[in-house]
């Protein structure tokens, strides 16, 4: 059998045995030893958890957990709502800040988050409910949060940039800087899209009301005195100060990645004793236990995703499949596109962890044979994730907004995140004719590669 | 009999003519086998800890579940404390020393202990190494105090320590940052992943191993001896052939990268030295009542493996 | 499906109706509870240790190189700890496409399938890892850093914690086969 036959059996056995609902990590587990005894030499099966153990034994994957621990001390807290009041009371009088305080809550929250169904959940609670009552149609509402909430990988920390920078071995700190131009550009992006559109929403809101029809609530005053305005201002304080202070430790040269990943957390469960005085037990056992439930899950993913791609590797099918895509001899951009797609197909099914895993023993190679800055197309790769968050079958974020607003129908949730999509499509094609909007800011304070 | 053999490593990956030396003695050494076996014998390279974990191969290679790699082999340590050996600071301070190892009685006692270890040795390999910088040129033990180094193996950081240094451990992909930021001011590392590491864009000063060394590496061509011993007479004795006839590049290539550092950096416009035999000599000492010391109490082994490099310095 | 965040508050599952399977399942909650419980301690022990070591070296100029390896042993012990604890809200994450499309007797042996097979699996992942465990435990195996703590340390803890997901996965499979009425363990 030939190496690119055995891999398109073992890609085939992968996807039945997925699609059999087998949890991802035993499945990746499963298909491996399989293949691992009908084609390999009987004293590999004696490596199996030497590997999966040398794999998870990383520093750097293990600060996942971490920086999962410090999402959810703010997301399971008062301040996710508090930091999404306080844009709201500065921003409502612009002519669709309501949607541009979503989308800033959002980018705010992925700042110190890793994972994109957190950020989602952590505004979207406070905000799909107030935009609606504010007179927002539903789908709008949720597209603004379900995409703001894709800047979570994006916007670092980001788990999905870990594994990339291990999978590439490429510096950690330096793809978190890379990541921040593009995030402010989705940012402009998705604000300029809510101003355009809560324009045109409120536009024909009231002619239905100069027609005689309802009064939408987009048409009534709210106002906020400038007491209540400054009041609300320390309220974001903590989250600046978390924000700086990890910044700090990161490129002032006083912490390494996963050192800042541990300083981060207990930065945040600090600041939740100070501020909210959540310290006991009883306050911090639901956010330490969730966010343990959350790491276990990726964690075994990652390693059984390891020990998946070891296999796949040693039967040479990782190889000779990235030599046959170098083997068709495309053009640069034309090569870039038919992996994003390959990624994009992934998108429909798998998580990004998943994706960037199983993906990047095969595709690294030709892309760096190709002369593509690794960096770069760790950013390219996790905007076009980020589409596969919010786009059907199996769009995460997605759900997350269902158990949000359950009344929302799915049909307005996916129009509504679909002008979204070709926004970050945009994004993805300036980031390609002007890379330097993700290495420049890298380039300017860690120095040109 | 036939056999594809799979030789794994952590060195980037490249071609018979060019890239890292350690790659294409792999690449060497897999064509000239293959040819003089007549084809029965054939390779897979995997370049780039592409197939495991750096660290996972040599268990691998004991237990017959990998055919072959070109690892450093003290990366070993925690799994078989004798082979600390391969990187004991001052214990090595030349070339020619370490070329003469192979046939000197502690070379002999090495391949005998990896041997019961299931493991056997086909080329020796060895790499001297500097340090890179952000700040002064590390020289003697006293310009080590007090700076951030990354030691990079268990014996090395216990002289820096020793010298007063604060060590440092991170993973390799994060030296380059780290040396940007300040994180760390100093690495110790072989002449080619200097060069790999591209540390000349963040050092300020180099300190060479081109006039003699603590800092030198075994990292030899190894196979699994469960493989070894499937094959045929012929077969074990070629390989062996063309594992000795590849030192000789090994050596070359070695002394060359050891030039070529120097050559990088002082384009980067970073101070470029060499050791001192004075400096070596205090490090030396530092490493006998440190290193040398905790080495040899592991076990009679390393005690006699000890006493037996000694001699040949 | 879940990632991410939990998109509903865990239910507590009914217990099964065969009294030695329910027997056996609240005892294995018990213990995932104390698993969960001690992971929690060591999540905040690894943020304590690695701020430490900035704080030490930075402040008192004296590095730890304790750090990272004490916070890579707790957090693999932690991941394979409470391993059982999400198997047993089902938290590991899957793709439940084919759910809501086959009919229920097909989807019933469907369920009974994958966790026949995630369970045999998961036997052979702890038997290897015992093995693995006693290798390092026989032959003194350390990790090769200065530091070089033993490695039976990470290995048992791997090998405990995949024991107790393979009887966690056991027993869901024995009380859907000796539940009366259907519904979902
Ligand atoms: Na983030
Ligand atoms: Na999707």
């Amino acid at each position: 059998m030939s190496d690119l036959t055995l891999g398109a059996l073992y890609g085939a056995v992968t996807l039945v045995v997925m699609f059999s609902g087998m949890p991802i990590a035993f499945a990746l587990g499963v298909v491996a030893t399989g293949f691992m005894y009908f084609c390999m030499p009987p004293s590999s099966l004696d490596t199996i958890t030497q590997n999966v153990y040398e794999e998870m034994a990383s520093i750097t994957l293990l600060s996942i957990p971490l920086f999962i621990l410090k999402g959810a001390a703010i997301g399971k807290s008062p301040a996710g709502k508090d930091l999404y009041s306080a844009i709201h009371t500065w921003m409502h009088k612009i002519p669709g800040g309501l949607g541009i305080a979503n989308v800033f809550a959002c980018a705010l929250f992925a700042a110190m988050a890793g994972s994109s169904p957190a950020t989602c959940s952590a505004i979207g609670s406070a905000g799909i409910p107030e935009m609606r009552r504010r007179g927002y149609s539903p789908g709008f509402a949720a597209g603004i949060i379900a995409a703001g909430g894709t800047l979570g990988i994006l916007l670092p920390p980001s788990i999905t940039m870990i594994l990339y920078a291990v999978a590439a071995e490429q510096s950690l700190g330096r793809l978190f800087l890379a990541g921040i131009g593009p995030g402010v550009l989705l940012v402009l992006l998705f604000a300029g899209y809510a101003v355009y559109r809560a324009h045109k929403e409120y536009k024909a809101a009231l002619v239905i009301y100069e027609q005689g029809g309802a009064k939408s609530a987009y048409l009534e005053d709210e106002h906020f005195t400038l007491a209540q305005k400054v009041e609300m201002l320390p309220r974001v304080l903590p989250f600046l100060v978390l924000l700086i202070g990890v910044m700090i430790a990161l490129y002032g040269g006083f912490a390494t990645p996963s050192e800042t990943a541990g300083l981060g957390a207990l930065l945040a469960l600090v600041l939740l004793a100070v501020i909210y005085g959540a310290w006991k037990p009883k306050d911090l056992s639901p956010i330490l236990s969730s966010s343990i439930k959350e790491s276990t899950m990726l964690l075994l993913i990652i390693g059984m995703s390891l020990f998946y791609s070891y296999v796949m590797s040693y039967l040479h099918i990782s190889q000779s499949a990235a030599a046959w895509v170098v083997s068709l001899h495309l053009s640069k951009w034309l090569l870039l596109a038919v992996i994003l797609l390959m990624v994009i197909v992934f998108g429909f099914f798998l998580p990004p962890v998943s994706i960037i895993l199983m993906t990047a023993p095969i595709i690294l190679p030709p892309l760096k044979a190709a002369g593509f800055d690794l960096i770069w197309f760790g950013i390219v790769m996790t905007v076009v994730m980020e589409m596969g968050l919010i786009h059907p079958p199996v769009g995460l974020n997605i759900f997350v907004i269902k158990n949000i607003a359950p009344d929302i129908p799915l049909k307005d949730v996916v129009w509504g995140v679909f002008p979204f999509l070709i926004l970050m499509f945009v994004a993805v094609l300036l980031l390609c004719v002007f890379p330097s909007i993700s290495t420049g800011l890298p380039d300017m304070i860690m120095g040109a590669k | 009999q036939n056999a594809t053999l799979k030789i794994s490593h952590q060195f980037p990956g490249g071609t018979v003519t060019e890239g890292d030396f350690r790659d294409r003695l792999t690449r060497m050494f897999a064509a000239e086998v293959e040819k003089r076996s007549k084809g029965s014998l054939k390779f897979e390279i995997y370049p780039g800890s592409s197939l495991m974990k750096t660290n996972a191969q040599f268990s691998a290679m004991r237990k017959g579940a990998l055919d072959m790699s070109l690892v450093p082999l003290s990366y070993a340590g925690g799994e078989v404390p004798e082979v600390n050996i391969g990187l004991m600071p001052g214990l090595v301070t030349s070339y020619e020393q370490a070329y003469g190892w192979k046939n000197a009685e502690v070379g002999k006692e090495l391949s005998r202990i990896l041997n019961e270890k299931g493991i056997v040795l086909i080329s020796w390999i060895w790499q001297a190494g500097g340090v890179a910088s952000r700040t002064k040129p590390v020289i003697d033990p006293d310009d080590a105090k007090g700076m951030k180094i990354r030691g990079g193996s268990r014996e090395m950081d216990l002289i820096l320590k020793a010298a007063g240094a604060a060590v440092v451990s991170l993973p390799s992909n994060e030296i380059y940052a780290a040396m940007q930021t300040g994180a760390m001011e100093a690495a110790l590392t072989s002449s080619t992943s200097l060069i790999s590491f591209r540390l000349e864009e963040v050092s300020k000063a180099l300190t060479t191993g081109r006039a003699g060394a603590y800092w030198f590496m075994f990292e030899p061509l190894m196979m699994s001896k469960a493989v070894f011993d499937r094959l045929s007479k012929d077969q074990q004795a070629t390989i062996m052939a063309v594992g000795a006839e590849m030192e000789a590049f090994a050596l070359n290539s070695a002394k060359a990268d050891d030039q070529a550092v120097a050559d990088v950096y002082a384009k980067a416009k970073a101070k470029v030295v060499d050791l001192n035999p004075a400096a070596l000599k205090k490090w030396q000492t530092i490493a006998r009542a440190t290193a040398w010391k905790d080495y040899g109490e592991r076990n009679e082994n390393c005690a006699k493996l000890l006493k037996l490099a000694e001699k040949t310095l | 499906m879940s990632h991410g965040i939990e998109l509903e508050p865990p239910r507590a599952a009914a217990p099964p109706d065969n009294a030695v399977v329910a027997a056996a399942t609240a005892l294995l909650n018990k213990l995932n509870h104390g698993l969960m419980m001690a992971s929690m301690v060591a999540l905040v022990l690894t943020a304590f240790v690695l701020t430490y070591s900035v704080v030490s070296r930075y402040f008192f100029h004296a590095p730890t190189d304790w750090q990272d390896e004490a916070s890579v042993f707790m957090l693999v012990g932690v991941t394979f700890f409470c391993t059982a604890y999400v198997q047993s809200q089902r938290g590991h994450i899957g793709i439940e496409a084919l759910a809501t499309l086959l009919p229920p007797r097909v989807n019933a042996a469907r369920l009974f399938m994958v966790d026949l097979v995630s369970a045999l699996f998961c036997a052979f992942f702890s038997w290897k890892s015992w093995t693995l465990f006693h290798e390092a435990w026989v032959d003194g195996q350390t990790t090769s850093s200065t530091f070089a703590p033993p490695l039976w340390i990470p290995y048992a803890m791997m090998a405990a914690g995949m024991t107790i997901l393979t009887l966690q996965i056991v027993l869901q499979t024995l009380a859907r086969m000796t539940n009366k009425t259907e519904r979902a363990a």
